[in-house]
C-alpha cells in the first residue's frame, strides 16, 4: 500500500480529429506519482500538457478520436471503469483538479462557499453545517478571510477566485490534486504565495500534486521530480534537484539555458525552430530538426533510456547508459 | 451583527434599485400613452368629426322638434348655434387640444378610463373601465396558458437537445425552425380547418359552449376545450423557433469553463444542468422570453378575431372600427400597464437570480 503509487500512467494516448487528420495530442505518457510527492510537468504551449489533464480527469471535449493506455488510480485501472464509476469514485474522491481558466472557473451566480463545498456535500452526502465548516477550514488553508465564503465570484479579485478554485481542490481531501496552470494568470508576487501555501499544504496533509505548467521557475518552488513533455511525450523525467541543474536531454538543457536569472550575465537563449506539428510528427525523435547535437540515430524513434537510477531520458546520447 | 448589517444594507440597495426602475417605467407608459392619445385622436382631427356630428345631431334634433316649427330660420339657427356651444362646452371641445391631451393623459394614467363613445359592455355598461374588465381575463387566460406552455416546454427541449447536439432529433428541430416564420393565426386557420370540420373534433371558436354550462366544473371544461385549438396555434408558431435558439445558447453556455469545472467536479449530469447551465443563463432566456410575449401580444389582435375569442384583442380591433377614442386609449392603456408589470416583475426576477445586478454598476 505504502509503495503503490497514487497516479500510475502507462503508454496514455490522447488523439483528436480534426479537419485535417488525427492529432495526437498526447502520445505514449509514462510516469508515475508517489504519495506526498510533486510532480511537475514542464513542456511548452501546445505539447499536450492540458490534454494529458483532461485524458487524466477524462473531461473530454466531443472531438476525440483515441483515448488509450492506463491510468492507475491507486492501483485500479480507471479505464476499465464506466463513466458513472470515474464520476463517484475517482472524480474529487481520489483526485481534484485546478483547471487551466481557474478565473473563470466559478459559476458567477453561485455563492463562492456554496460551491466550493459542493464536492463534499455530492460526494461524501455532507450535511450543510459541515460542508461549510470544511470550506472555512480550506479556505484559512489556503489564506482566504473565512467570510469571502458568503460572497460571489464577481465580489472577488483573480487571486481570490484563483485560492477560491484551489480551496475547492482541497475540501474533499483528495490523495492527488491535479493542477494544469493554476497560477498562470497571475502576478509573480501572487504566484508566489500561493506556491508557498501548496508547498506548506504537501507538507502538512501529504497530498500529492500534479502541477502542469510552462512555468519553469515557479514550478521550482513545489517540484519533487519534473517530467519534460515534448510534442505529445515525455523526454525526461528527472528529480527536481537534477533536472534544474544537470538536465539530460539536448531540449532540456537548451529549456534550461533560456530561464532568465537574476545576477548572471549569460543572455537567456531562444531555441530555433518550432515545435513538429502533432498532425504528422517526425518518425524519429521529435526534437531531431531543432537539436544541435543531432545524428543519424535520431532518425529512428529513441525509447527512454536510464542515465542514472532515477533520471531517465529519450535521447539516443544515452543509449549506451549515460555517456554525453 | 455583521450578517444582519448586510441583509439591511442589501435590501436598501434592493429597494433602491427596484424605485428607480418604477419610475423609468412610469416615464415609459406616460410616453406611450401620450403618444396613443395623439395618434388615436388623429392629433385633434377626430374632434373636428365629432364637432360636426354634434353640429349635424343638434340640427336634426331641432329641426326636428314640432316646438320649434313656428320659429323663424334666424332664430332656429340661433338655437341651433347655442345648443351646439352649449355642447361643446360640455364636452371640452373648446379648449385646444394640447389642453385636453394632458387632462386625457392624467385621467389614463390615474386609469379614470371615462365612457365610451358608443360601444357597451356585454352587462350593458358604458364605462370604458367594465368593457376591458369583461375582456382582459379572456385574453390573460388564452395568453398566459400558452406563453407558460412554450417557455417549459421550450427550455426543457432545447436543455435535452443541446446534450445531444448533432443527433438526428436536433437536427429536425433545427429544420422546422423556419415554421415560427407564420404567426399563430395563420396556423390557426389550419387547426380549425382540420379539427373543428374535417375531423369535428373541437369547438371552430368562442370561448364556451352557448348557452354556457351551469355547472362550474362543466364550465371550466368547455373553456378549456376552446382553448385547445388557440393555444396550440401559439404553440405551434413559436416552439421551433425558441428550442432552436435556446439549445444553441446552452450549447455555446454548456462549454463555458465553470460548467467543464463541474464536470471534473464530479457534480451529477442533472445539477450540472440545473446550477451550471441554466441557472447562469436564466437571465437571458427570460428576457427573450419577454420578447416572445411582447410579439404575442401584437398578434392578439388577429388571434382572437380567428377563434372569435371574446378578449382584449377583439375588443380593441372592434373599437378602431367603430373610431371609439376612449376604448382605443383604454385598451392601450391596459396594455402599457401589463407590460409594465411584466417588467417590472422581471426586474425583480433579474436581482434575484443574478447577484451581480442587484448592486447595479459599482
Amino acid at each position: 500500500m505504502a509503495d503503490r503509487p497514487v497516479l500510475d500512467v502507462r503508454d496514455l494516448q490522447l488523439h483528436y480529429r480534426t479537419r485535417t487528420g488525427s492529432v495526437r495530442a498526447v502520445d505514449g505518457v509514462d510516469f508515475q506519482v508517489q504519495r506526498g510527492e510533486a510532480l511537475v510537468i514542464l513542456g511548452e504551449s501546445g505539447c499536450g500538457k492540458s490534454s494529458l489533464a483532461k485524458a487524466l480527469l477524462r473531461v473530454l471535449p466531443r472531438n476525440i478520436s483515441h483515448l488509450g493506455g492506463q491510468v492507475r488510480v491507486d492501483g485500479m485501472d480507471t479505464m476499465h471503469y464506466s463513466e458513472e464509476w470515474f464520476r463517484r469514485n475517482i472524480r474529487w474522491q481520489r483526485m481534484s483538479f485546478v483547471m487551466q481558466a481557474a478565473m473563470n472557473a466559478l459559476n458567477p451566480v453561485v455563492r463562492v462557499g456554496k460551491q466550493v463545498a459542493e464536492p463534499l456535500r455530492v460526494h461524501q452526502g455532507a450535511s450543510k453545517a459541515h460542508a461549510q465548516h470544511r470550506a472555512r477550514e480550506v479556505f484559512e488553508l489556503v489564506g482566504i478571510p473565512p467570510d469571502f465564503l458568503q460572497r460571489y465570484p464577481f465580489e472577488l479579485s483573480g487571486g481570490m477566485r484563483q485560492r477560491a478554485v484551489l480551496a475547492m481542490s482541497l475540501i474533499t481531501e483528495p490523495d492527488l490534486v491535479l493542477m494544469d496552470e493554476p497560477t498562470s494568470a497571475l502576478d509573480v508576487l501572487t504566484q508566489a504565495s500561493i506556491m508557498n501555501r501548496l508547498k506548506g499544504i504537501k507538507r502538512d496533509t501529504g497530498t500529492s500534486f500534479v502541477l502542469i505548467t510552462h512555468d519553469v521557475a515557479t514550478s521550482s518552488e513545489l517540484a519533487d521530480r519534473v517530467a519534460l513533455m515534448y510534442a505529445g511525450r515525455i523526454v525526461e523525467h528527472a528529480p527536481a534537484e537534477t533536472f534544474f541543474t544537470d538536465p539530460a536531454h539536448p531540449y532540456a538543457k537548451l529549456l534550461m539555458s533560456s530561464v532568465p536569472r537574476l545576477r548572471q550575465h549569460e543572455r537567456p537563449q531562444s531555441i530555433p525552430g518550432e515545435p513538429p506539428s502533432l498532425a504528422e510528427p517526425p518518425a524519429g525523435c521529435r526534437f531531431a530538426d531543432r537539436c544541435p547535437q543531432a545524428f543519424e540515430r535520431c532518425g529512428e524513434d529513441p525509447p527512454a533510456f536510464n542515465v542514472t537510477d532515477e533520471q531517465a531520458t529519450r535521447c539516443w546520447l544515452y543509449a549506451d547508459g549515460g555517456t554525453s | 451583527m455583521t450578517a444582519t448589517n448586510t441583509l439591511a444594507r442589501n435590501l436598501g440597495r434592493l429597494s433602491l434599485f427596484l424605485g428607480k426602475r418604477v419610475l423609468a417605467l412610469l416615464v415609459t407608459i406616460t410616453i406611450g400613452v401620450y403618444l396613443t392619445i395623439w395618434i388615436a385622436n388623429m392629433g385633434g382631427k377626430v374632434d373636428e368629426i365629432r364637432e360636426l356630428q354634434i353640429r349635424t345631431s343638434v340640427a336634426q334634433e331641432v329641426r326636428n322638434n314640432p316646438a320649434n316649427n313656428d320659429l323663424p330660420p334666424n332664430e332656429r339657427n340661433q338655437l341651433i348655434q347655442e345648443r351646439v356651444q352649449n355642447e361643446i362646452q360640455r364636452l371640452g371641445l373648446d379648449e385646444p387640444f394640447i389642453y385636453r391631451s394632458g387632462d386625457y393623459l392624467a385621467r389614463a394614467m390615474s386609469l379614470r378610463l371615462g365612457r365610451a363613445q358608443n360601444m357597451s359592455s356585454d352587462a350593458g355598461s358604458r364605462q370604458v373601465y367594465a368593457i376591458i374588465g369583461e375582456r382582459l381575463p379572456a385574453t390573460l387566460l388564452l395568453f398566459g396558458t400558452a406563453n407558460l406552455i412554450v417557455f417549459f416546454l421550450a427550455v426543457g427541449a432545447a436543455l435535452r437537445l443541446s446534450r445531444r447536439y448533432g443527433s438526428r432529433l436536433d437536427r429536425t428541430v433545427i429544420g422546422l425552425a423556419p415554421s415560427s416564420a407564420a404567426p399563430g393565426w395563420f396556423y390557426g386557420i389550419f387547426l380549425i380547418l382540420i379539427f373543428a370540420f374535417i375531423w369535428p373534433m373541437l369547438p371552430a371558436g368562442g370561448m364556451v359552449r352557448v348557452p354556457p354550462p351551469d355547472n362550474d366544473w362543466a364550465y371550466a371544461l368547455s373553456v378549456a376545450k376552446h382553448m385547445v385549438l388557440p393555444v396550440a396555434a401559439m404553440v405551434v408558431s413559436q416552439i421551433f423557433i425558441a428550442i432552436y435558439s435556446w439549445r444553441t445558447f446552452f450549447l455555446i453556455h454548456s462549454s463555458e469553463d465553470y460548467v467543464e469545472m463541474a464536470r471534473a467536479k464530479g457534480l451529477p449530469e442533472r445539477l450540472i444542468e440545473r446550477r451550471y447551465i441554466l441557472r447562469p443563463t436564466l437571465l437571458p432566456i427570460v428576457t427573450n422570453f419577454l420578447l416572445m410575449l411582447i410579439g404575442l401580444w401584437s398578434g392578439a389582435i388577429i388571434l382572437e378575431q380567428v377563434f372569435n375569442w371574446p378578449g382584449l384583442g377583439t375588443l380593441l380591433f372592434q373599437a378602431i372600427g367603430q373610431r371609439d377614442t376612449p376604448v382605443i386609449i383604454g385598451g392601450v392603456v391596459i396594455f402599457a400597464y401589463l407590460l409594465a408589470v411584466t417588467v417590472f416583475l422581471l426586474d425583480i426576477l433579474y436581482a434575484i437570480l443574478d447577484p451581480r445586478v442587484r448592486g447595479g454598476p459599482k
